[in-house]
C-alpha cells in the first residue's frame, strides 16, 4: 500500500533529477524531472488519502480499497482485499495485523518503517549512477486527476524501466508501471479512485471484522543478523551495480549462516546469498512475478542471486562471485 | 512415533479430529519436526490427485479422496487453491498455518514459477549449464531467499509475498506470550532468590 518514501528515498530521487536535470519538462507545467521527483519523494510522505487501487500482474487483476495516514509521522493504513476472501492488513506504524476473516485468524508481522503499494517506485537509498534516464513524457488524467506522466529509460538490459504518473495538484503517485526490455508493464498498480484529504476519520482504519475471539498467530523465531566483512565479491557485475551492504544470517532450523550481500543501482537491489551447498550441485533459474534468481555453486559454495531485475542480471552477478583466498 | 498419535493424524488430515484434539495437534505439530512428516505424506494425496505423481492405486484414491474433499470445505478450498497454482513451498505444518498460507496464496498467488534444474560437474568451479527440462517447482530453500530478499524491501506486494512463504511457520501468538511471561516470572525469582530484584515500596 501506499505509503511513503523514506527521505532516503527522496533523497536517492532527488540525485537521480540531478544527473538527468538536462531532460526536458513540457512548458505551462512547471517543474523539471528533478523537481517531479522531488514533489512526489515530499507526498507520499505526508498525504493523507482513501481510494481503490487496482494491480494487474501476470495476466491476474487484485483490488484493494486503501485508507492511509500520517501523524506524527507514524503510518496508519488498512487495506482490504476485494477479491478472494477479504483479507484486511490494518496498520499501525511498523506493527501489521494481517486479519484472515474466512480462518477467524490474525497473523501479526512487523514491516519496515516505510513501504509502498507502488512496488514499481525507485526506492534505493544508495548513490545513482549513470544507468537511466529521466523524463517528463506527457500529462494525461488518472482517477479523474490530472497526472503528469514520468519515464525512467534504463540505459541497457540489466534493468527494468518504470513509468509513473504523478498528480499535477500534490505530486503524489497515482499510477505506476514497471517496464520489460519488450517496454511492456511487468506490472501495473493504478488508483481507480482516490480521494486525497486531510481529514480522514481514524474509524476509517479500524479493522472491519471483530477479531476477540480470532486466533492470533505470529513468526517464532526471527532470522538472527549482522553486519560483517566477506572475502566474497563479484568480479563483473553490471555497471552502476555496487554494494550496499554485508550481513551474515543465521535463518531459523539452520546451521550454517548465509551471507548476504545487497548491490544496487540506484533503483533496484539484488541480494547474493552464500551458503553451504545442501541440495546437490545443480544450476537453476526461478522467478516470482517480475524477480528472478539465479543459483549456482562455486566452489563449495552455493550462490544464488535475487532481486526485481532480468533474469540475465542476477545470473552474471551470481556466476561472478568470487572468493579472495 | 505411536499408533496413537499416527491414527490422530489420520484423523486431523481426513477432517473427523474432535476440534479440541485438533487444536493439540497442531500444536504438538508446531513443536515436532517429525511429527510433520505424516502429514506431509498426507497432503501429497493432494499431488496425486492432481496427477503430479504416478504411483500404483493412485486412481482409486484419487476418487475416494475427492468424494470425501466433497464433503469438507475446507480441505477442498486449499486443494483447490493449490491445484490451481504451480506447486509451491507450502510445509504442511500445522491447520491454522496451512489455511493461512492457502488464503494468502488465493489472493496474491506468487506468480510465475519455472525453476530450470542443469546438471553440473562435481569438479567444476562454477556450475556448468546443462539445461535439462524445465520442473515448475520452487524448493523451499528458493522461497527462503525470495522472502530475504523481500524481507529487506520497503514493496508492500514483495512484503505479502513474504508474509505467504512464513505462514507455514507462523506460531500462535498467545503460547509464545505463555513462554516468555514463565521465563520472567522464573528470573524475577532467581532475583530476588539473588537479592538482586527490583526494590518494591513497603507500606
Amino acid at each position: 500500500m501506499l505509503s511513503c518514501m523514506d527521505t532516503n528515498k527522496a533523497a536517492a530521487c532527488i540525485v537521480i533529477c540531478g544527473f538527468f536535470a538536462g531532460s526536458r519538462a513540457f512548458a505551462g507545467d512547471a517543474g523539471s524531472p528533478q523537481e517531479w521527483l522531488d514533489r512526489m519523494g515530499s507526498a507520499v510522505q505526508v498525504t493523507n488519502y482513501a481510494g481503490t487501487v487496482v494491480r494487474v500482474r501476470d495476466g491476474e487483476v487484485d483490488t484493494f480499497k486503501v485508507v492511509h495516514t500520517v501523524k506524527d509521522g507514524v503510518v496508519r493504513e488498512k487495506v482490504v482485499i476485494q477479491d478472494g476472501n477479504g483479507l484486511e492488513i490494518i496498520r499501525n506504524g511498523n506493527e501489521v495485523h494481517c486479519i484472515l476473516p474466512d480462518r477467524r485468524s490474525v497473523l501479526v508481522e512487523e514491516w519496515n518503517n516505510q513501504s509502498t503499494l507502488f512496488s514499481t517506485l525507485p526506492s534505493s537509498d544508495i548513490h545513482f549512477g549513470n544507468e537511466y534516464d529521466v523524463l517528463i513524457k506527457d500529462f494525461e488524467r488518472v482517477a479523474g486527476r490530472k497526472a503528469a506522466k514520468l519515464a525512467i529509460l534504463p540505459h541497457d538490459g540489466f534493468r527494468y524501466g518504470y513509468r509513473i504518473w504523478l498528480d499535477t495538484e500534490t505530486g503524489f503517485p497515482l499510477q505506476t508501471q514497471l517496464i520489460g526490455d519488450d517496454n511492456q508493464p511487468l506490472e501495473h498498480v493504478k488508483f481507480a479512485d482516490i480521494s486525497i484529504r486531510q481529514d480522514i476519520l481514524s474509524s476509517a482504519l479500524d479493522p472491519t471484522h471483530s477479531t476477540e475471539d480470532f486466533k492470533w498467530y505470529t513468526e517464532p523465531r526471527p532470522t538472527m543478523k549482522r553486519e560483517v566483512e566477506s572475502d566474497w565479491n563479484a568480479v563483473d557485475v553490471p555497471s552502476g551495480f555496487r554494494v550496499i551492504s554485508t550481513q551474515q544470517k543465521l535463518l531459523p532450523d539452520a546451521e550454517d549462516p548465509l551471507t548476504h550481500i545487497v548491490y544496487g543501482d540506484g533503483l533496484v537491489t539484488v541480494s547474493v546469498f552464500i551458503g553451504p551447498v545442501t541440495d546437490g550441485r545443480k544450476a537453476r533459474r526461478s522467478s516470482m512475478g517480475a524477480s528472478n534468481s539465479y543459483s549456482t555453486v562455486i566452489g563449495d559454495y552455493r550462490v544464488t542471486a535475487v532481486g526485481q531485475v532480468p533474469q540475465i542480471t542476477v545470473e552474471q552477478i551470481a556466476k561472478s562471485m568470487r572468493q579472495s583466498r | 512415533m505411536n499408533e496413537a498419535i499416527r491414527m490422530q493424524v489420520s484423523a486431523f488430515v481426513d477432517g473427523e479430529l474432535p476440534e479440541n484434539e485438533a487444536e493439540l495437534l497442531m500444536r504438538r505439530l508446531c513443536q515436532d519436526a517429525d511429527l510433520r512428516q505424516p502429514v506431509s505424506e498426507y497432503m501429497a494425496i493432494g499431488r496425486i490427485m492432481r496427477g503430479e505423481y504416478s504411483v500404483p492405486g493412485s486412481g482409486v484414491l484419487r476418487e475416494r479422496i475427492a468424494a470425501e474433499l466433497d464433503e469438507r470445505p475446507l480441505q477442498e478450498s486449499a486443494d483447490t487453491v493449490v491445484a490451481a497454482q504451480p506447486p509451491r513451498f507450502v510445509r504442511p505444518v500445522a491447520g491454522v498455518a496451512i489455511a493461512a498460507t492457502v488464503a494468502l496464496v488465493a489472493i496474491f498467488g506468487l506468480g510465475r514459477v519455472a525453476d530450470v534444474d542443469d546438471s553440473v560437474p562435481a569438479s567444476a568451479v562454477v556450475a556448468e549449464e546443462v539445461v535439462s527440462e524445465t520442473v515448475p517447482r520452487m524448493t523451499e530453500e528458493q522461497g527462503q531467499l525470495f522472502r530475504l530478499h523481500g524481507d529487506d524491501s520497503e514493496s508492500f506486494f514483495t512484503r505479502l509475498i513474504s508474509l505467504e512463504i512464513r505462514a507455514d511457520e507462523l506460531a500462535e501468538v498467545s503460547e509464545f506470550a505463555a513462554d516468555e511471561a514463565e521465563e520472567e516470572a522464573e528470573e524475577e525469582a532467581e532475583e530476588e532468590a539473588d537479592g538482586t530484584g527490583p526494590v518494591t515500596s513497603q507500606p
